[in-house]
């Protein structure tokens, strides 16, 4: 990157199944407040705000009307991106690399626990052709894990493996919405909710927000900071039409990865690349994302779980922070992944840090079957 | 489309059209599949927004050629105002019947008390748009209307009436942005992104009134703001003198006569009186929305992108042969959003600098 | 062409939204037939509708004050048509500064003649005095209070007393 942008401070709140006590903006001035915060800088010295909300989550038909001022923005420059709060960080970095800003506000939240998730989801399908059929979040995310398990022959063991990996970590993350290891067998034995998709298969749903700060490279040489810098990111989108898709693979991952890798200059990711922090939504999910970022060929995503190369202790450990499994605030959830990797590469994640880091992967993800896809590559 | 390498997605509210994420669906009927694609929603303003953010996209240097597109279809909901009464509070607002078109009146009144302006000059905003639109043939609405026209039309929310507002439309919109180097290689007279600014407001109306309100309803300081961003950047010192044609998201008579004031057109007050005098006239000094405007015109989504389209027109000289402003140098267009809060203001030029 | 043909389909989406800790404290006072406010610790705004923060100079609003129960009519309308699921017409909005108060709040404004909109937007220009007027059940919502104009005489009378 000719401009390289920087990771000054991130804020978040804690992801809860329902903040009853906070309006939807008072949280959003939690995490904003905390980011500014942890950032040491004030909000005038904030040039660029930049949101990311879905507004059919959030109730509001512009819902970025009430949320600006709570992000900061109060007659500062300000735009927004939609749904998935990880698009924030992409704009607000192309923002900081033009030269015309120096110093970015990045935030999104989502409170799941005010709006009725399924039905939202259904309406983003078009009426014609789609809509009739009862297919929401859930159901979708189990049309592509069907396809993907029986593509490859996935044994049961392996995506129920990846839940126990990532509620343990969610255990030692003090943020975390779901915060009880599970064995294995609970697991087995849960409620199918989707073929083949059991309820345990199944990330949450939550509520929080989160912010960062970055800043353009002069900025953080003027402030005397030692950032974390955005060493490149991605992405892409697929089609609408599932119809139309290869659904054993995430064809936009692997076109937002390869960006992403060529920005920061990776070529093996799965020894390059310290941890991972990606958008799991459901068990199955995240074997098809360790694919899409190329860690492994096509199909083989179970022999990493089965060496256990994603865990705490492996190569390349995957969603230390427990992940969507244990928290989802749902179209944030990405900006979270993005937050959760800045603070492990500065050192900074206390009971969930793994040792060593120096480059981090986010990933963030959107649509039905995963449509849209980023990634982004955070370094020392 | 092989040639574009990224595609914004200019889309504001999802309501008219019933569909959720609408930007979702529409990736393959703008060439977005297997590319970087966002979309960018600010309410009113969204094409505007969505323009810059493209700019964005080619001015960090990671893309040659970006499509900024967008459609929408306000009438295929029942009633566009009820779905608008969904941008006010929930818990403090939303129960008072608060529309878009209340917060017309609430402005239109403070500028009638404070600068005496009348509905009649409010009307005549209407009466030039509305002819200007003759000369578009993508208008919505157009016609020889008089300002008794406008006044003897019923009150939707006193003082604004049915010829103040801006029809529900549908429509789409696009524009490609491309790199200077490229540019130079496609066109000999392209129009030329030359300053964007962008300013967010406080929500709450009540905040801009009495007490201690920092700028007044009344007026667009925050459009003020946004200019004042874009001309520095544009090195844009005389307004008056150095734009020829102002596409402005004005979806309300009252809205058009404040943003002028913003502009730096003219004064705080005087806006009524220049327009009575033919200052914002096709011949005037400055060609205030030859395309008619947002009056003329409102498919949401793409409102904003459509005062872009038209400022590029003008600005490259492409404009329908009687919607053309003469010898137009600089162009500046702007984008309305939220409770008049969000205004996001693009300068295109003529010249490369 | 397709002759128009349409697809009739519908958006009944229920949201539940969260008042918070600072909608709470306002909506309970209301039930006790007080208008509270929010205060900056900094700059001293104080503000309505209720929100947990100061948006200019961003830091928490924890500090609370009543407010007045008169105040003065900053911006209004009056709406003679019907839009879908919105009020019965007419009625009239205010936003209006409540004594003590530094920023507007808009609500009805009742017991105005609309019969004749000219005439009833000269009774309601801005600068008008008017009083908050609690309903008699109040649920702890925003509708629990309406505005009622101060006619001229009136308002000459109580300002005397003070």
């Amino acid at each position: 990157m000719s401009h390289r942008v920087a990771i000054l401070g991130v804020g978040m709140t804690k992801i809860e199944g329902a903040k009853k006590d906070q309006k939807l903006d008072d949280m959003v001035f939690e995490a904003s407040s905390k980011a500014l915060a942890d950032a040491s800088v004030t909000r005038e010295g904030i040039d660029s705000v930049v949101i990311s909300g879905c507004d059919e989550l959030d109730g509001r038909c512009i819902s970025s009307m009430l949320l600006a001022m709570p992000a900061g923005a109060y007659l500062k420059d300000e735009i927004k991106v939609t749904d998935e709060g990880c698009y924030g960080v992409i704009l607000a970095a192309m923002r900081l690399m033009t030269g015309l800003f120096d110093l970015s506000l990045v935030i999104s939240w989502c409170k799941t626990s005010e709006a009725p998730v399924s039905d939202v989801m259904r309406m983003r399908w078009d009426p014609f052709y789609h809509r009739g059929f009862g297919m929401n979040h859930i159901t979708s995310t189990a049309l592509m894990a069907g396809v993907y398990k029986s593509q490859y022959g996935i044994p049961m063991d392996i995506p129920a493996r990846v839940v126990v990996k990532n509620r343990k970590n969610g255990a030692r993350n003090p943020n975390a919405h779901l915060q009880r290891p599970i064995k294995l067998s609970e697991v087995r034995s849960s409620p199918v909710v989707s073929w083949p998709l059991r309820a345990l298969d199944c990330a949450p749903e939550s509520d929080g927000a989160c912010a960062l700060v970055l800043a353009s490279a002069r900025k953080a040489r003027e402030l005397k900071r030692d950032p974390v810098w955005l060493a490149g990111f991605g992405w892409a989108t697929d089609s609408y039409y599932l119809g139309g898709r290869d659904l054993s693979k995430l064809r936009s991952l692997g076109i937002a990865a390869g960006m992403a890798y060529g920005m920061a200059r990776i070529k093996n990711p799965l020894k390059e690349i310290d941890i991972a922090e990606i958008s799991d939504f459901s068990s199955y999910h995240e074997l098809m994302v360790y694919e899409g970022l190329g860690f492994c060929r096509p199909g083989r995503a179970q022999d990493l779980i089965k060496e256990g190369l994603t865990d705490m202790e492996g190569v390349l450990p995957v969603n230390p922070s427990g992940g969507l499994l244990s928290s989802n605030p749902f179209t944030a959830s990405g900006l979270f992944r993005v937050c959760e990797a800045y603070l492990q590469v500065k050192g900074n994640a206390e009971n969930h840090q793994v040792q060593g880091v120096k480059r981090a992967l986010a990933h963030g993800s959107s649509g039905f079957c995963a449509q849209g896809n980023a990634v982004f590559i955070l370094s020392r | 489309m092989n040639e574009i390498d990224a595609v914004v997605y200019s889309m504001g509210p999802s309501e008219f059209l019933g569909v959720n994420e609408p930007d979702k669906w529409c990736v393959d009927a703008v060439g977005g599949r297997d590319k970087p694609f966002m979309r960018i929603h600010t309410g009113g303003a969204t094409g505007l927004s969505a323009a810059q953010a493209g700019f964005h996209h080619v001015a960090a240097g990671l893309f040659d050629a970006v499509l900024v597109v967008g459609a929408d279809k306000v009438r295929e909901c029942k009633d566009s105002q009820q779905v608008l009464n969904t941008i006010w509070d929930p818990l403090y607002e939303r129960q008072f019947g608060l529309t878009t078109i209340t917060m017309a009146a609430f402005q239109a009144v403070r500028h009638m008390h404070l600068y005496g302006t009348k509905e009649e000059q409010m009307a005549l905003v209407a009466v030039r748009s509305w002819g200007n639109a003759l000369n578009n043939p993508v208008a919505h609405l157009k016609g020889h209307i008089t300002v008794d026209d406008v006044m003897m039309s019923p009150y939707y929310c006193w003082p604004v009436k049915k010829y103040d507002m801006c029809p529900s439309s549908a429509g789409g919109a696009a524009i490609v942005i491309v790199s200077g180097k490229k540019a130079m290689k496609l066109s000999t007279r392209p129009a030329w992104i030359r300053g964007c600014g962008e300013v967010a407001n406080t929500v709450f109306l009540g905040d801009q009134m009495g007490g201690r309100a920092q700028m007044d309803f009344a007026d667009s300081d925050v459009l003020a703001m946004a200019a004042t961003a874009a001309y520095r950047q544009a090195g844009i010192r005389n307004p008056v003198k150095e734009i020829q044609v102002a596409e402005l998201y004005a979806p309300f008579t009252v809205c058009e006569l404040s943003m002028v004031e913003a502009l730096g057109f003219c004064r705080k007050g005087e806006s009524g009186r220049l327009n009575e005098e033919g200052f914002f006239n096709m011949n005037g000094e400055i060609a205030v929305n030859p395309s008619g405007g947002t009056l003329c015109a409102n498919a949401i989504a793409i409102t904003a992108l459509a005062r872009v389209c038209d400022g590029a027109l003008q600005v490259m000289g492409k404009a329908p042969p009687k919607m053309q402003v003469k010898n137009v140098r600089n162009a500046v267009c702007t984008g309305e959003g939220g409770s008049f809060q969000f205004h996001a203001v693009m300068v295109l030029s003529a010249d490369y600098y | 062409m397709n002759d128009g043909m349409t697809l009739r389909g519908g958006w009944n989406v229920e949201y539940n939204y969260a008042v918070g800790t600072t909608g709470k404290k306002f909506f309970d006072a209301l039930i006790e037939k007080k208008i509270i406010a929010p205060k900056c610790s900094k700059c001293g705004l104080v503000m309505l509708p209720p929100r947990s923060f100061c948006e200019r100079c961003f830091v928490p609003a924890e500090e609370w004050v009543e407010v007045g129960r008169e105040g003065t009519i900053q911006a209004f309308t009056i709406v003679p048509v019907k839009f879908e699921s919105l009020p019965e017409p007419p009625y009239a909005i205010a936003y209006v500064l409540l004594d003590g108060a530094d920023t507007a709040l808009v609500n009805f404004i009742r017991k105005v003649d609309l019969s004749d909109l000219g005439a009833a937007a000269k009774k309601l220009s801005i600068g008008k005095r008017v009083r908050v007027v609690f309903e008699k059940r109040r649920k702890g919502t925003i509708n629990d209070f309406h505005y009622e104009l101060i006619e001229t005489g009136q308002a000459r009378r109580q300002r005397s007393k003070k």
